[in-house]
């Protein structure tokens, strides 16, 4: 599979190209870089898709034992998720959380080469699960934390009277970065909780156990009732605005946090061999 | 031969004469061939008056003389039943390129007391069409105020100058979307009622907002307001009760001490679930407690608050104003090229040279499909051929400008309908400027206020126009 090979600078100076253009088209407020900057980043998901299907098709589950690809997708499914929300909310410069992230997660699948223990065929859904919902709602949370990020910005500038200069003036209202925020939580925490539940159940069948008393099995567990805090403050105590923006965030950093340590730290989340 | 003419603009505004004269000598539907001042045998050819409340302004093209700008303030002062000598020195004489360049500046809205604001251009407009309608434009006027169109629209396109508020009113709009966006959703309040309240009111519901409630102690000012913006009348002792559903409160009463206080709005936040609110308190002294504006969720603008704003944003219109300015004096420039073509041997020499460039190109086209084996007679016959087909062609055109340039009065109509019909200055047809008439959804007092949010500045207001 020589040509996926070949594929992978591309998609990555893809994605360099994609971040670069989106940053300047939006600080610049160039709608022709923003467009070129779409058109890029439609074309680097297509070959990155491209390049995910024919690794599987090639190798079948062997695809699914190498830690790196794991990084390789989290970044696809950052864009996927970027790609819904910009459609579906019109927030466009999320791409400059987004487009930034996936770069870093594609270079680092491109570094590393370990292994992974891989699951019995009795609970390979639960190990899709895990995957698949946990890659989910931190894309999710990657989308709030931009949206949070800008809220807060966007706000303080309103109460204390600054003048809105430049790109600000494009950004989207207040009430739609809250939504974001809303939506994030709402099916991130769900998605979150979903995908550590099925983790714990593929630990139990693949090892015997669920929980290990060592700080990066811990941190996840603690990560969730962060979240949780956050999705019972919005929809029971009717948060809304800076605080869940401000929390939202927050999770978000652990989250980056915790992924980096699982990574490469030797856990069996690493990437280092 | 014709008589040799120039464009003369004379005028006063704003900056010129007070609101006494200005309305002594308004020339508001003043049709100048009605009463005699556009004449075939001239000496004024072709006459438009625009009339608003801080400009009345008189252009004309005049047989060329020495008392051509007295004659016109004549008539003006005579159409006004005013006296001369109480006119002349408020008014300003624009000749030839300078009257271009002038209104050239007020239909980019560079000479408005709001620089930028947009009603200048509808009001001359509407000054062009009365003048189509009296058959006082004719060929001068017609292009020179299709380009003065084009003109403001670059300038309108090409330069911020209208792109941010520079009405209090409009601000506070516009800085309710940066919170809620999309205004369907929302429903504001109206408590008390002024001017200023009235035309944020009016924005609000051009911007597509859901309800407006009106609060005023006199439950009748309520019910009028709130038929007028198709809203809901309430009492104003319900106030509070109902503060929890509003979104938007315009807050604009005559109390001595603030009306709504932080401890008033806690509670309405709790019963709202925290959807945010923002109060904009045009008052003075203010109906609002700046504590409100401490509060999670809810945002505060006073008056000096928007003043603020507003006043930014002026600042940011008068340096685009500068790009303006050579944008103007380029297409005057170019507008003085197009005069000095319609004398009668520059259009001969333009009709000619475009004929032979067109058949120049045919030829080359020929020639290279021939081949380069083209004998060297045939290639001159072939050229002779077709620079005598355009001369012939042209034969007829040409002699015919020429007999009607003998004749009084018609030269310049006939030399502009050759150059257009054979597009000799090479542009594109001048946009129709029969086609935008300005609409709005609710009527903002006596003026319909522009999407760029003018028409309510402290200076004006008397006014109700900006322009």
């Amino acid at each position: 599979m020589d040509w996926i090979d070949h594929l992978r600078p591309l998609v990555a100076l893809l994605y360099l190209a994609v971040s670069a253009l989106f940053i300047a088209g939006m600080l610049g407020r160039r709608a022709g870089l923003k467009r070129a900057a779409s058109i890029l980043a439609a074309a680097g998901f297509s070959l990155h898709t491209l390049g995910i299907i024919a690794r599987v098709a090639a190798e079948g589950g062997a695809a699914l034992s190498h830690m790196p690809f794991y990084l390789s997708l989290l970044s696809w499914a950052l864009l996927l998720t970027f790609f819904i929300v910009r459609r579906a909310m019109h927030m466009e410069f999320l791409a400059l959380t987004a487009a930034p992230l996936a770069l870093i997660l594609f270079l680092a699948s491109l570094a590393f080469t370990a292994k992974v223990v891989l699951p019995t065929a009795l609970v390979g859904p639960f190990f899709a699960l895990h995957i698949g919902s946990l890659f989910a709602s931190i894309a999710l949370l990657t989308m709030a934390f931009g949206a949070g990020a800008w809220f807060i910005n966007l706000e303080k500038r309103i109460k204390t009277k600054e003048k809105l200069s430049g790109f600000q003036q494009d950004m989207p209202s207040l009430s739609a970065l809250d939504a974001a925020n809303h939506w994030a939580v709402v099916l991130g925490f769900p998605l979150y909780t979903l995908g550590l539940l099925a983790g714990f159940v593929w630990g139990w069948f693949t090892w015997g156990r669920t929980l290990q008393w060592n700080f990066l099995t811990i941190a996840p567990v603690a990560i969730w009732l962060c979240y949780a805090y956050l999705f019972h403050q919005r929809l029971a105590a009717g948060w809304r605005g800076r605080k869940p923006a401000a929390l939202a965030m927050f999770v978000f950093v652990l989250c980056l946090v915790m992924l980096g340590m699982n990574f490469l730290l030797p856990t069996h989340h690493s990437v280092t061999p | 031969m014709p008589h040799e003419t120039d464009i003369y603009l004379i005028g006063l505004n704003h900056k010129t004469a007070g609101v006494e004269v200005r309305e002594t000598f308004a020339l508001a539907a003043c049709n100048t061939m009605e009463l005699g001042l556009v004449t075939d045998a001239g000496p004024v050819r072709e006459a438009l008056t625009l009339s608003t409340c801080n400009r009345v302004e008189m252009l004309a093209v005049v047989d060329r003389s020495e008392d051509a700008a007295e004659r016109l303030m004549a008539f003006w002062a005579k159409h006004c039943e005013g006296d001369l000598e109480r006119l002349r020195p408020h008014v300003y004489v624009h000749q030839g390129l300078d009257a271009v360049r002038h209104l050239f500046s007020v239909a980019a809205s560079l000479d408005s007391l709001v620089v930028g604001e947009p009603q200048i251009l509808g009001q001359l407009k509407e000054a062009y069409r009365d003048a189509v309608e009296h058959g006082s434009a004719r060929v001068i006027v017609n292009r020179l105020l299709h380009k003065a169109f084009s003109v403001a629209k670059r300038v309108r396109t090409e330069t911020g100058i209208a792109s941010s508020a520079v009405s209090i009113s409009y601000a506070a709009v516009e800085l309710a979307k940066k919170i809620f966006g999309d205004m369907r959703d929302y429903t504001a309040m109206l408590i008390g009622a002024g001017e200023m309240a009235e035309l944020a009111a009016a924005h609000l519901v051009n911007s597509g907002i859901r309800e407006i409630l009106v609060a005023n102690r006199t439950f009748e000012r309520a019910e009028e307001l709130a038929r007028r913006f198709k809203g809901r009348p309430i009492v104003f002792e319900e106030l509070f009760r109902r503060l929890p559903e509003v979104d938007i409160i315009i807050s604009s009463t005559g109390a001595p001490t603030a009306v709504i206080r932080a401890r008033d709005v806690k509670p309405v936040l709790k019963q709202r679930k925290n959807r945010p609110m923002f109060f904009i308190d045009i008052a003075v002294p203010r109906d609002v407690d700046p504590d409100v504006n401490a509060l999670d969720n809810v945002y505060l603008y006073d008056i000096d608050d928007l003043k603020e704003v507003v006043e930014e944003n002026l600042a940011q219109r008068r340096e685009e104003a500068v790009k303006a300015e050579a944008i103007i004096e380029a297409e005057t420039g170019r507008f003085g090229e197009w005069l000095d073509s319609l004398a009668l041997t520059p259009t001969i020499k333009d009709l000619l040279a475009k004929g032979e460039d067109v058949a120049c190109r045919e030829l080359e086209k020929t020639l290279k499909r021939l081949g380069p084996d083209t004998p060297e007679e045939t290639r001159k016959a072939l050229e002779f051929l077709v620079s005598s087909m355009v001369r012939k062609l042209y034969h007829e055109p040409i002699t015919f400008l020429r007999r009607r340039a003998m004749e009084e009065g018609v030269s310049r109509k006939y030399i502009d309908l050759a150059r257009r019909m054979f597009n000799l200055d090479e542009e594109a047809a001048p946009e129709d400027a029969h086609a935008e008439r300005r609409s709005n959804v609710v009527p903002l007092g006596r003026t319909a206020a522009g999407g760029n949010g003018t028409g309510d500045n402290g200076e004006d207001a008397a006014c109700g126009h900006t322009e």
